[in-house]
């Protein structure tokens, strides 16, 4: 496991060099070892028309899960807390991997890589009024390098974990200040991934004294006022600032008067983030004069919907970071098979899934990789298309002749299947169609199916991964292929596909832990193809879940991370 | 009837213990690790031992139990696996918005199921007590999911005379004190958020109020026809009474009882949360909280939360047998 952490840490230098290879974006700063980060690029201006004040309310699908933006790892929680608080660097609003300055005004990277010394904004101010610095930024940093163990124990610090790591284990050797606007953090070995990772949520810096305060710091949680929506909960630099949390029910911020960039100041008085679990609800709750005016996810039909009437807009989010797959495992038969792996592979009509379920090409699109368009170094590898007679042959070339099987399917839907059970029973029909003799079965999907499904009980099932963040590392390594510590403590295949291809891994290895970008990205491109050759799974589809918006609702930028800032967000009424 | 009050509170002390007992045993009877639950598609196999470690599923279950037992009596109701947060936060934050939709509900179902059953008790066996019960059959039939959405998308997309979900409008800022919107709305003397709140209130109190309709209404309807068949009954008539007086003072005083039992039965269930009410209308109280706990695995969230619902539903009862003495003077409690 520490393997894996450490070869997320030291990931991809595509995550990196893509940020700067990105086509999809533009503006991406060089961040090279030496370089200096340009001026901030801000969000784009307003038209002349736009409108000041007034309260927005937004549809949210879940609670976020605490107040501390340390202690979180959900795309809820993300949201909210990117309107509230900020990091060193952020991402450009509507991309996903293009690194801008932030509370950092630059940066500049040692020859080594590994110190990153930045030159902080001056006459910035938290929301309780006390002084952002180098001191404060200092505090943050050595604060999650030395969080509470209880705080790891109880699984709240995922990123912390996986990003930073903790104590002695962590790739953070110091944090050093230099100057009240000037501190040098100090990495172990270099990572040309880590200014993407801080702009992470989770690294966001919070006023020192709001902290203190709230007993962020206290071993016993029940008494973190700070991560319980108490009185200094989320006290950041950002545009909003923290008003209530109503747990179960919604969460106020208000504008930020005193936010430091005048040009990009909120136009909203308020934003409240209302949590309404059912889709038709949500849409109704839209549709509905005074209720909703904006919701961060519709189902694709739903988006339809909202197309067609002409007090809504759909919002294409264009991007997505996700991936949904039909799995299968090689230690259970007949998928030990290649020839019925690529069997599988042509028997399943993916365009007919998108058509049906995800309401077309503006929902969802077929997957031609194991990971979406956009990533680093994706490429088009030419998956099989719909053939049931070309999976047929296959299947009598195999020579297999005992075609049953378990076909596992979860209760609930995921973000990147609307309606699994749905789509389920598509592919179902498609593999009976050409002889496999499937036997459907069903399981809830916390904490069964995930359980089963990653020990490898299952011969086949669908399930998919939303990224942590979009880099080839955590959809190939991460959430599929990657070697890694096992149930029965030896470090080899994932249990949960039983695929074993040690040319492929390390291609994957060296790829996390190689600095030089061109040759990490030539070894990612040998991985997929490795992949592409061995057919482990089938990608399907990767949604782009689409939001829904009155027609009133101007400035909105979405993103494919699902944490676009509201700061642009003004009420054309 | 003190002694007898002061019996039936001592009597719930075994019968709660013994529940948590049951409690206890059955949920971790339900498969499935909590831990793996929690981590979902974070999971990894040194993750979930740390997890479990963490929350004390490694130990014995009667040492799971003691400890919970122990922090019970002292009024430690334990903290979410999920969200870190005491019971107490988490229950008494929704459990206010449980309770206004349970008395809406009751108000709407009691209000018009008697009145409705005692018209087709009236009437019975002819067309408006065959009216009355296709209305109970409808009502008992139709899935509160089905009529949740069908009236938001009535009364609220449509002609927009009803909010379609939560407690009050986001945008009126009112200041929360005790989470119920009828206190709050009065502290605060804002009347526009008080009648927001109970417009707010309507359809979701059709929707869980429906099928408690259909039960008091047959219940009412039964015990009417029951009673108004009685001797003293064409007594009263024939003493020349009128219909009036003798519906109230004596075939409603005797009626009541069995109604009244439905009614406390139906509130006890109410309290414990509508899960299917509260999703559709995004209502924030306890019943999709603690089906999400069981989804979760959230053991001690689970076992707290039933625990006050039996507490809950054993007071009612305790009040519904109260409200007997004084419906009917013959029965007393020793």
């Amino acid at each position: 496991m520490i393997r894996l952490r450490m070869g997320a840490l030291l990931s991809a230098a595509a995550i990196l060099f893509a940020a700067c290879g990105q086509t999809t974006t533009s503006g991406a700063p060089s961040v090279a070892p030496g370089s200096v980060a340009p001026e901030s690029v801000a969000p784009e201006s307003q038209a002349p028309a736009v409108k000041e004040g007034g309260t927005l309310v937004a549809a949210m699908p879940g609670d976020i899960s605490r107040s501390d933006s340390a202690l979180i790892d959900d795309s809820n929680s993300s949201w909210v807390m990117n309107n509230v608080m900020e990091g060193l660097v952020g991402l450009k609003p509507g991309t996903t991997g293009e690194v801008i300055p932030v509370l950092a005004e630059s940066w500049t990277i040692s020859d080594d890589a590994l110190s990153y010394t930045f030159k902080l904004r001056q006459n910035v101010k938290f929301h309780d009024g006390t002084d952002f610095n180098a001191d404060a930024v200092k505090v943050n940093y050595d604060r999650w390098l030395n969080i509470p163990q209880a705080y790891i124990d109880a699984e709240y610090t995922y990123y912390m974990d996986t990003v930073l790591g903790h104590g002695d284990k962590s790739n953070l050797e110091s944090v050093t200040v230099n100057s009240p606007t000037e501190i040098v953090l100090k990495l172990r070995a270099p990572n040309s991934a880590f200014l993407l990772t801080q702009t992470l949520v989770p690294f966001a810096i919070a006023s020192p004294k709001a902290l203190e305060d709230g007993k962020a710091n206290d071993p016993d949680f029940t008494k973190n006022t700070y991560a319980q929506g108490g009185p200094t909960a989320m006290t950041g630099t950002g545009p909003f600032k923290f008003k209530e949390w109503i747990v179960g029910d919604h969460i106020t911020v208000d504008k930020n008067p005193d936010y430091w960039d005048t040009t990009n100041a909120a136009h909203l008085d308020s934003v409240v983030f209302r949590i309404i679990l059912d889709s038709t609800a949500t849409l109704n709750a839209l549709q509905t004069e005074g209720e909703v005016d904006i919701a961060q996810t519709i189902s694709p039909i739903d988006a339809a919907s909202a197309a067609g009437d002409p007090n809504l807009q759909a919002i294409d989010r264009g991007s997505s970071c996700n991936l949904f797959q039909l799995s299968m495992n090689q230690t259970h038969k007949p998928f030990d098979n290649l020839k019925i792996r690529e069997a599988v592979a042509y028997a399943v009509n993916k365009q007919a899934l998108v058509d049906a379920f995800y309401g077309g090409e503006a929902g969802a699109v077929v997957a031609d990789n194991w990971m979406p368009v956009g990533t680093i170094s994706y490429k088009p590898l030419d998956l099989p298309k719909y053939d049931p007679d070309k999976a047929k042959a296959l299947i009598a070339e195999s020579g297999v002749t005992d075609l049953s099987f378990e076909f596992w399917y979860p209760d609930t839907s995921r973000p990147y299947a609307p309606d699994i059970k749905g789509e389920f029973e598509a592919l179902l029909s498609d593999l009976e169609a050409v002889g496999f003799k499937p036997t459907p079965k069903t399981a809830p999907f916390r904490p069964d199916y995930l359980a089963n499904s990653s020990g490898g009980k299952y011969p086949a099932w669908v399930l998919g991964w939303t990224c942590d963040w979009q880099g080839p590392d955590n959809f190939l390594n991460t959430a599929f292929f990657g070697y890694r510590d096992r149930s029965d403590k030896t470090f080899g295949p994932n249990e949960e596909f039983g695929y074993k291809n040690d040319a492929m891994w390390d291609a994957m290895d060296k790829a996390l832990k190689t600095t030089d970008p061109a040759e990490a990205d030539q070894l990612w491109q040998q991985a997929q193809d490795l992949i592409r050759a061995d057919m482990p799974t089938v990608p399907l589809v990767s949604s782009k879940p689409p939001a829904a918006a009155k027609a009133y609702v101007k400035g909105f930028v979405p993103a494919g991370n699902l944490t676009e800032l509201m700061q642009t967000v003004w009420l054309d009424k | 009837m003190l002694k007898y009050i002061a019996r039936r509170l001592l009597g719930m002390v075994p019968v709660l213990f013994g529940l948590s007992i049951v409690l206890f045993a059955f949920i971790h009877l339900l498969p499935g690790d909590p831990a793996a639950a929690i981590l979902g598609q974070h999971a990894t196999p040194d993750r979930v031992a740390r997890l479990r470690a963490y929350l004390g599923l490694d130990l014995p279950l009667y040492e799971q139990y003691l400890r919970y037992l122990a922090g019970f009596l002292q009024g430690d109701f334990g903290e979410s696996a999920i969200t870190g947060r005491k019971f107490v936060d988490e229950f008494f934050v929704r459990f206010p918005a449980t309770i206004e939709l349970t008395a809406a509900a009751l108000l709407f179902a009691v209000g018009i199921g008697i009145p409705l059953g005692r018209f087709a008790a009236r009437h019975v066996q002819r067309w408006p007590d065959g009216m009355v019960t296709v209305v109970s059959l409808l009502g008992i039939s139709i899935p509160i999911f089905v009529l949740g959405l069908t009236l938001q998308y009535i009364f609220a997309v449509r002609l927009g005379v009803l909010p379609a979900s939560g407690r009050i409008d986001p945008r009126s800022h009112l200041d929360i004190q005790t989470n119920f919107i009828i206190i709050d709305s009065l502290l605060a003397g804002r009347l526009d958020v008080l009648l927001d709140g109970l417009s707010h209130l309507v359809l979701p109190a059709i929707a869980l109020g429906s099928i408690p309709l259909a039960i008091i209404t047959r219940i009412t309807r039964a015990a009417v026809i029951d009673v108004q068949n009685e001797d003293y009954v064409r007594t009263a008539r024939a003493k020349g009474l009128t219909e009036r007086r003798i519906d109230d003072r004596h075939i409603m005083r005797n009626a009541w009882l069995p109604v009244v039992t439905v009614i406390g039965l139906q509130a006890g269930g109410l309290l414990a949360g509508a899960v299917l009410t509260e999703t559709v209308f995004a209502w924030n109280g306890v019943g999709r909280w603690v089906v999400d706990s069981i989804h979760n695995r959230d053991y001690l969230i689970i076992q707290s939360a039933i625990l006050f619902f039996a507490l809950v539903f054993l007071t009612v009862n305790l009040l519904v047998d109260i409200g007997y003495a004084f419906l009917n003077p013959r029965i007393r409690y020793a």
